[in-house]
C-alpha cells in the first residue's frame, strides 16, 4: 500500500471545512482513492435519501455505478444488506452467492465483478450509507485492505456529519440534496457530451472529470455550465463535432442507420 | 403503496376535492396537510430570474413570498441558487439573522418561526421554488423531510407540464400512476440516471435546451404509453432517436 498516498488521502478526507467544499467531489475522492490504495477494481458509494431510497452518489467507474443502481432497483445485494444492518458484508466469490442474491450475483458477473466488500458509513447508531469495493477476480479481501477501507469510510462519514455540529443541524440534509441534484446535472452533462462526441457514458464521464481536474473546477459547476450552454467546453468538443450551418451540432459517429 | 405513489395520491385527492385537473398548486396544498406546516407558497421560475408567485395558501405565506422577492434574501432565493433545499428550522438563531439580515426579522414579524424552501429542479432544469413555513420553531422530522421532497418532485413535474405551452399530451387522469406524472415521479426516484442521461442526449439530438429536451422525452412517453425509464434506456442504448420535428409520430425506431 502506498503510505504517502494513504496519508494524503486522510488529509483530503478531513478537509471538509474549506470554502467551496463539494460533497460530490469529496465522495469521488473517496471512491477513487479506494481503488488506488486497495486491491480492488472499482468502488461505489450509496447514501440514504430521506425520500426513503438509497442513491448512488459516487462511483469509480460506470460499471460500478450501474451495479450499485441495479441493487437499488432490484432491492437486493450486499451493499443494501450492509446499509440495513450497519455491518460489513463480504462476498469473496459472487458465483457462489446465487442463492443469497440471485439477481445481483448474475448482474455482477455480467458487469465483470467476482467479489464484493461492503462497508457501512456509520457514526454510532446512524448509518448514512455504504462504501462498496468490487474486485474482478474471486478471493477473500485482504484484512488490512478492509481495515483501511473502513477507516476511509469512517473519516468520510465524520467529515460529512461534522458539518452538522459546526454549522446547523439541517446542513447535512441540505448538502445531501444539493449533491443529489448535482448528480443529476452530471448525468445530464454525460448524456449531452456522449451524444455530441459519439461516446459511451463511461468515456463521457471520464472526459468531464479529467477536464474538471485539469481546469481546477468543481465537476458539478462544469456540468451545470455545459448543460446550460454557458460553457461549450471547446477543449473537449473542438475538432470532434463542428457546428453546422443551421447552428445544430454534427451527428455522432454511432448514429444508427436508417 | 410506495412513498411516491402515496404522495401522488394525496395530490390527486386534493385536485379531486376542488374538481380540477391536477396542478402544482395541489401539490403545494397537499404538502401543507401532510408535512404538518402552517402554510406554503409556490414560485414559478423564469429562466434564472426569481420568478413570479403562483400560489399561496394563506396571508402569511403571501407576505413571506413577497418579502423574499423584494429583499432578494431568504431560504427561497438561496434554494434557487444552490439547487438544494434550505431548511431554516429556527429563524431566531443567530445564523439566520446573519444570513438574511433584512428577511429574517421581517419574517418573524410576519409570524413565521421556521421556513423550509425546496427548489423545483431536475438537475439543470429549473421550474421554481416551493416554500413551507411554520409558526413554531423546530426541524422537519426525517419522514416529513422525505415527504416534502416528494411533494416538491411532484410539483416540479406539474409545473413543467403547465409551462409546456404546446400541450403535446392529454391531461393525465387524476388517479393515474402509469405513464402520467404520478408514475413518472416514482420513476424519477428509482431510475434517475438513465432518464437524466437520455435528457442530456436529447438536447443534442433535438438541438434544444435541457428543459425542452425533458418535456419532449416525457411527451413521447405519454404519446406512446411507455414507461419513462424504458424509453430512456432505449435512447441511452441508441436504439431510438428523437428528431427535431415536434410530431413524435415521425420519430425513428432504430
Amino acid at each position: 500500500m502506498d503510505g504517502a498516498l494513504l496519508s494524503d488521502t486522510f488529509v483530503e478526507l478531513t478537509d471538509t471545512m474549506v470554502a467551496g467544499f463539494d460533497v460530490i467531489d469529496f465522495l469521488h475522492v473517496l471512491t477513487d482513492r479506494s481503488v488506488q490504495l486497495l486491491d480492488v477494481s472499482a468502488a461505489g458509494l450509496l447514501l440514504a435519501d430521506p425520500r426513503g431510497e438509497l442513491r448512488v452518489v459516487a462511483a469509480s467507474s460506470e460499471a460500478a455505478r450501474l451495479l450499485e443502481l441495479f441493487q437499488i432497483q432490484n432491492d437486493q445485494g450486499p451493499c443494501l444488506d450492509c446499509f440495513r444492518s450497519g455491518q460489513p458484508v463480504q462476498a469473496a466469490d459472487l458465483a457462489a452467492e446465487a442463492q443469497r442474491w440471485p439477481r445481483f450475483a448474475a448482474a455482477a458477473g455480467q458487469g465483470g465483478f467476482a467479489a464484493v466488500q461492503a462497508l457501512p458509513m456509520r457514526l454510532r447508531e446512524q448509518v448514512i450509507g455504504a462504501l462498496n469495493l468490487f474486485r474482478a477476480s474471486p478471493g477473500a479481501f485482504d484484512p488490512a485492505d478492509i481495515r483501511v477501507g473502513q477507516a476511509l469510510a469512517d473519516v468520510a462519514t465524520i467529515g460529512l456529519l461534522q458539518e452538522r455540529s459546526m454549522r446547523h443541524h439541517d446542513t447535512v440534509n441540505e448538502q445531501l440534496q444539493t449533491a443529489l441534484n448535482s448528480r443529476v446535472i452530471i448525468e445530464q452533462a454525460k448524456g449531452k457530451l456522449a451524444e455530441r462526441l459519439g461516446l459511451d457514458m463511461d468515456h463521457a464521464f471520464n472526459l468531464l472529470r479529467d477536464y474538471a481536474r485539469t481546469s481546477n473546477r468543481r465537476l458539478s459547476d462544469l456540468a451545470q455550465a455545459f448543460v446550460d450552454g454557458t460553457d461549450a467546453l471547446p477543449a473537449l468538443t473542438a475538432g470532434k463535432a463542428q457546428p453546422q450551418a443551421d447552428g445544430r451540432r454534427g451527428r455522432p459517429a454511432t448514429r444508427p442507420r436508417r | 403503496m410506495s412513498r411516491p405513489a402515496r404522495v401522488w395520491s394525496l395530490v390527486a385527492e386534493q385536485a379531486a376535492s376542488r374538481g380540477g385537473r391536477v396542478s402544482a398548486a395541489d401539490a403545494c396544498l397537499a404538502a401543507v396537510a401532510a408535512v404538518h406546516v402552517s402554510g406554503a407558497w409556490l414560485l414559478a421560475a423564469s429562466g434564472t430570474e426569481p420568478g413570479h408567485l403562483m400560489r399561496v395558501t394563506d396571508g402569511v405565506s403571501e407576505l413571506l413570498a413577497e418579502l423574499q422577492l423584494t429583499t432578494g434574501e431568504g431560504p427561497g432565493p438561496d434554494a434557487a441558487a444552490s439547487g438544494g433545499p434550505v431548511l431554516a428550522s429556527d429563524l431566531d438563531e443567530p445564523d439566520a439573522g446573519r444570513r438574511w439580515p433584512a428577511f429574517a426579522p421581517a419574517a418573524r414579524l410576519a409570524g413565521a418561526a421556521a421556513i423550509f424552501a425546496f427548489p423545483l429542479r431536475v438537475g439543470a432544469i429549473r421550474a421554481g421554488v416551493m416554500g413551507l413555513y411554520r409558526t413554531g420553531a423546530g426541524p422537519l422530522s426525517g419522514f416529513q423531510l422525505g415527504d416534502a421532497l416528494l411533494f416538491a418532485d411532484t410539483a416540479t413535474l406539474l409545473m413543467l407540464d403547465a409551462a409546456d405551452q404546446t400541450v403535446r399530451h392529454a391531461a393525465a387522469p387524476a388517479g393515474s400512476t402509469g405513464s402520467g406524472p404520478g408514475g413518472q415521479t416514482a420513476e424519477l426516484t428509482l431510475h434517475r440516471a438513465e432518464i437524466d442521461q437520455a435528457t442530456g442526449m436529447l438536447t443534442e439530438q433535438l438541438g434544444v435546451g435541457i428543459t425542452e429536451a425533458f418535456l419532449r422525452l416525457r411527451a413521447y412517453a405519454y404519446a406512446h404509453d411507455r414507461r419513462l425509464s424504458d424509453l430512456a434506456r432505449d435512447i441511452v442504448a441508441r436504439r431510438l432517436r428523437l428528431h427535431p420535428d415536434p410530431n413524435p409520430c415521425t420519430d425513428e425506431q432504430a
